[in-house]
């Protein structure tokens, strides 16, 4: 098989695993299209409050 | 979209209320509505559904107030086909529903609110602005709030989840501490659990630092709850860990939701042909975490089972190296790169600053008197032109300003809008365009700290732009242009440690084309898990580590260096040169480090470990398996011992893998001799994720699980030629004694403390001696000296496929950094005068950066010098320096100071 | 006329500054007496920054990050 490798790739759910996904990829050299269904990016953890151990604020 | 500049008027007329989804349904928000004040992108969007122009042709007020024209009706959803190399799917879950359950009367009672609910209540953005209030009508300070876990969760009866969802003893200790720390001490949180289980880093301490502020942990499932008349008050009914049935009010009760995959996850996946597992989560193989069923399509986060955000994150870097892997020929081919325009030289020119003042719409100039800020503006010292803008932001703008600055010669440019954060980088981009310098700009925030927060006071609030303004132009006059520095990044990558962890990120770069090298102490690659048996889903290790092995051994891009370690480690990110010592003795220049130097069972002391050699380890218990040990056929009896040496004071961890690892060599046993009586004697059962369906089938299997406390902890003597272990059992709380053929210790994880090599790299470990990463939760695969990354259980205990997940993490965060080929650095970094410096060494001392250093040699031998390319540019040695030696590129304390002159007109 | 006190406030970029951002986006509101000045992290804060904003006529000075 010798067909042409397309150097982009699409990610879906724009969450933080979504976004790190996209930045690695995109910062490896690769075309990403980051696909989320909802009017911005950050998902569920966008919506907490305080992250442990450190009580840092998760926004 | 583009057009719209977040200033929020449409919201502010918008007639039609609506849940807001965000805030867990808590709180309402209008049609039209940004998700949150931090959104990204900040667009405001319509919800179609109750819209009233998009429903019934009606109203049409936003797009009347609308100043920017950015209202659109007839926006249409598309379909996009676009043509890519691999897909990663990183839809995450959903928090589960507790309306189904009746007992809970989650629906009914207005106090009986979900974890996520609960988040939304502590936040200072939520419906209650950060005070924890009931969400009854009388919104009274609760005194006592109840926290129930494993809702939705571990339960094949009322749902169908039989999975733990990992996550929620953490947050569940988490809200008690801040709901804590929110209405005092006198607070009293319960929390109602199956298990505890924190088994992940720095988890369990955070567990006993909140038993000790008082956080009650009750072993007991509640099943009923009654409302008490009049009062929206709970009353909990539950039976004790001794069997004594107990009444107690809570003011509130939090249902510690789980974690479950959407209908339309799972839809989307049956479309894409992708494997799931019985919890409904991507299946994969332990050896390749991030792989779905189907070829070139990878997943990421919670859909590929519940976990945590450090996990997540690591998914997430873990499936761009899987699915970069797939693009290495093409890479750089579909990306796009901007095209330069030459500088022009203003340095020593008399400044010419150019002030744009920007009306945002109304948003600015509906409070701040622009016309004559503008004015004002002009005079100034240096001003050589002004002008005001609707929008300084818009395109048009941006191309005139960049005209502007061309024509009349600007040197300087100040902007008065909104603020820097969001924006300066557009506008520097603007400079540069027209040819200037980006660091001769600097943005006054007249909206977000001016007119938006002093809307009834606009006469003060334009004195209050023309300070800044002031302030702005006199800094923005002392304004040199900044140098970013270059710097080579070498391309070839060093993975210390030649585990599992090192191994996978060392394939994992070559993978990616990168010359490697992996440095390992011992005579042969494989580390710990050569010891190890089989994996939880039944996969031979022996025949994966060897297939790994050879495939790093056939790779003419890796070279192994065997019974090798460092010597010295010298330079930084993107030039390294690390001195071998032993079996190879290269002096290895290299861009990259991946720390993988893994972990090592402990030794027991206790339980007669040692004293008899049918006491072993965890690991040899696999070998006993591995090598078909005639005890298996003999033994009548085993019994296993949990948590030996981990979680007590002085190791005060969970090791993570050992109750997993327990149970399955529990079953196993079972499958291998059904009659044998097989105990396990626990703390808490910590089989994380879908390890809960076989914590189950260990049940079936008639594996008996005795549960201890840690200062009961069971006793193991001889008795005749017998082991005898005694221990108390906590449902008929009397002693036990079990006879044990086999006793297996669940021995801690001890992390193969290195203090050289962490000073070599700069590195912090912990005092449990696991290395540190940049950032607990969004940073668990790389430290916070640049280019040194982070794999395996040197981070911290964990079962292989997360092991494995965190080689290939760390190699793309560091093929991120050897793709650019290059590091930039920023301008605005500090920078030494040596003619100045004194050499008192404060700067190397307080830098968290490791930037400063002395120089060798040169006329300034003896004295600092900052190496921008570490440099954070925090300023910290520049108000530290003593001589006022240093410089600081942006943020200079001329630039300041005149800041501050210029304070008072 | 009331006194008005004049604040100087220095904010970390990171965390205060953004804050203050935030303030705006929400629209609290909040008496004009204050005026920012943007560090790149409050270890920038010297000592001297203080006592001239002080020389300067500033009434306080506030430093948050």
């Amino acid at each position: 098989m010798s067909k042409e490798v397309i150097g982009s790739a699409v990610v879906v759910g724009g969450g933080i695993t979504g976004m790190q996904s996209a930045l690695d990829l995109a910062d490896a050299g690769y075309y990403v299209y980051l696909v989320e269904k909802g009017s911005s990016i950050g998902g569920v953890m966008s919506q907490l409050d305080k992250t442990f151990p450190t009580n840092d604020c998760a926004m | 979209m583009d057009k719209c500049i977040a200033c929020g008027a449409c919201t502010e007329k918008c007639p039609k209320k609506i849940d807001d989804l965000y805030n867990a349904s808590l709180k309402k928000r209008k049609a039209i509505y940004v998700e949150y004040d931090q959104a990204v992108p900040l667009k405001y969007v319509i919800d179609p559904a109750s819209c009233i122009k998009l429903t019934k042709d009606k109203c049409g007020n936003c797009a009347k107030i609308c100043p920017a024209d950015a209202i659109n009706y007839d926006d249409k959803p598309e379909t996009l086909k676009l043509n890519v190399g691999s897909i990663v799917l990183s839809p995450g879950f959903k928090p589960f529903d507790p309306t189904i359950f009746d007992t809970y009367q989650y629906a009914k009672f207005p106090n009986v609110v979900t974890s996520m609910e609960f988040e939304r209540i502590l936040s200072a953005s939520g419906p209650t602005m950060g005070h924890l209030t009931r969400m009854s009508k009388d919104h009274e300070e609760p005194k006592k709030i109840a926290w129930f876990q494993c809702v939705g969760s571990r339960d094949m009866n009322r749902c169908d989840n039989g999975y733990c969802s990992s996550v929620c003893c953490m947050y569940a200790i988490k809200e008690a501490a801040i709901a804590k720390e929110h209405n005092g001490d006198d607070l009293d949180c319960a929390i109602f659990y199956m298990d505890m289980r924190t088994h992940g880093k720095d988890f369990e301490r955070y567990y006993e630092n909140a038993k000790k502020k008082g956080v009650r942990f009750v072993r007991s499932r509640v099943h009923t709850i009654n409302p008490i008349p009049e009062t929206d008050s709970l009353e909990v009914r539950y039976v004790t860990d001794d069997g004594r049935l107990e009444t107690e009010v809570f003011d509130m009760i939090v249902l510690s939701i789980g974690l479950e995959t959407d209908p339309s996850t799972v839809k989307l996946a049956n479309d894409l042909g992708i494997k799931l597992t019985r919890g409904n989560f991507a299946e994969y193989e332990t050896f390749k975490p991030v792989a779905t069923s189907r070829e070139g399509i990878f997943v990421a986060g919670a859909f590929a089972g519940p976990k945590d955000i450090p996990q997540a994150m690591i998914d997430a870097s873990a499936a761009a190296s899987a699915a970069g892997e797939l693009l290495t020929s093409a890479r750089n081919t579909r990306t796009k790169t901007a095209e330069a325009v030459p500088e022009s030289n203003v340095a020593g020119d008399r400044p010419k600053v150019g002030v744009f003042v920007c009306s945002c719409g109304s948003n600015i100039a509906g409070t701040v008197d622009v016309k004559a800020l503008a004015e004002y503006a002009e005079s100034l010292p240096y001003v050589e032109y002004v002008t005001n803008n609707l929008f300084a932001c818009s395109q048009d703008t941006q191309d005139k300003m960049a005209e502007i600055i061309k024509e009349k010669n600007l040197n300087r440019v100040v902007v008065a809008a909104c603020t820097p954060k969001t924006h300066e980088g557009l506008f520097q981009e603007t400079l540069i365009n027209a040819g200037l310098n980006k660091y001769l700009f600097e943005m006054v925030n007249i909206r977000n700290h001016d007119s938006w927060v002093h809307k009834e006071t606009p006469d003060l609030a334009t004195d209050k732009a023309k300070d800044l303004l002031r302030m702005g132009v006199a800094k923005a006059s002392l304004f040199e242009p900044l140098r970013e520095g270059e710097l080579n990044v070498n391309q070839t990558a060093m993975v210390v440690g030649g585990g599992v962890a090192g191994m996978t990120a060392a394939k994992a770069l070559s993978s990616q084309g990168y010359q490697t090298h992996i440095i390992e102490r011992s005579d042969c690659l494989g580390g710990q898990a050569l010891n190890l048996f089989k994996t939880i889903k039944g996969e031979d290790v022996a025949e994966k580590v060897a297939d790994l092995e050879n495939a790093i051994k056939v790779d003419d891009r890796i070279t192994v260096h065997l019974n090798t370690e460092i010597a010295t480690v010298d330079g930084f990110v993107g030039n390294f040169k690390t001195q071998l010592k032993g079996g190879s003795k290269l002096l290895l220049e290299h861009g990259i480090a991946v720390m993988a130097t893994g972990a090592s069972p402990l030794q027991p002391t206790e339980y007669m470990y040692g004293e008899d050699p049918r006491v072993l380890t965890s690991l040899e218990m696999d070998i006993k398996f591995k090598t078909k040990d005639p005890i298996l056929d003999s033994a009548e009896s085993a019994v296993f011992i949990q948590c030996v040496g981990s979680r007590q004071p002085d190791r005060p961890y969970c090791s993570r893998v050992c109750c997993t690892h327990s149970i399955d060599n529990a079953l196993e046993l079972k499958k291998h001799k059904p009659d044998m009586d097989v105990f396990i004697l626990y703390r808490d059962i910590r089989s994380y994720g879908e390890k809960e369906y076989l914590y189950r089938e260990a049940r079936d299997a008639g594996v008996i699980f005795i549960r201890y406390e840690l200062d009961a902890k069971p006793v193991v003597e001889k008795s005749g030629d017998s082991l005898v272990v005694r221990v108390k059992d906590h449902v008929l709380g009397r002693p036990l004694e079990l006879k044990a053929d086999i006793l297996t210790l669940a021995s801690a994880v001890l992390p193969n403390r290195n203090e050289a090599l962490a000073q070599f790299f700069k590195v912090p470990m912990n005092d449990d001696g696991f290395f540190v990463e940049r950032h607990a939760k969004l940073g668990p695969s790389e430290f916070a000296t640049d280019g040194v990354f982070l794999a395996g259980t040197a981070h911290y205990p964990k079962p292989l496929d997360e092991t494995v997940a965190q080689g290939r993490a760390a190699a793309a965060r560091a093929v991120t950094l050897l793709a650019k080929q290059k590091v930039y650095t920023s301008g605005q970094v500090a920078r030494v005068d040596a003619a100045v410096c004194s050499s008192c060494g404060i700067c190397v001392s307080v830098c968290p950066y490791s930037a400063p250093s002395f120089m060798d040699t040169g006329y300034y031998a003896g004295k600092a010098e900052i190496n921008p390319v570490l440099c954070k540019g925090c300023g910290l040695c520049v108000a530290a320096c003593r001589s006022g030696a240093i410089h600081h590129g942006g943020f200079d304390n001329s630039q300041i100071f005149a800041q501050i002159f210029t304070m008072s007109a | 006329m009331s006194w008005e006190p004049k604040i100087v406030s220095f904010l970390c970029n990171w965390c205060s500054y953004g804050a203050a951002d935030l303030a705006g986006v929400s629209r609290f509101q909040y008496p004009p007496n204050i005026r920012v000045i943007r560090i790149p992290c409050t270890g920038r804060m010297s000592p001297k920054f203080f006592l001239s904003a002080l020389r300067e006529g500033a009434d306080a000075v506030w430093v948050s990050g």
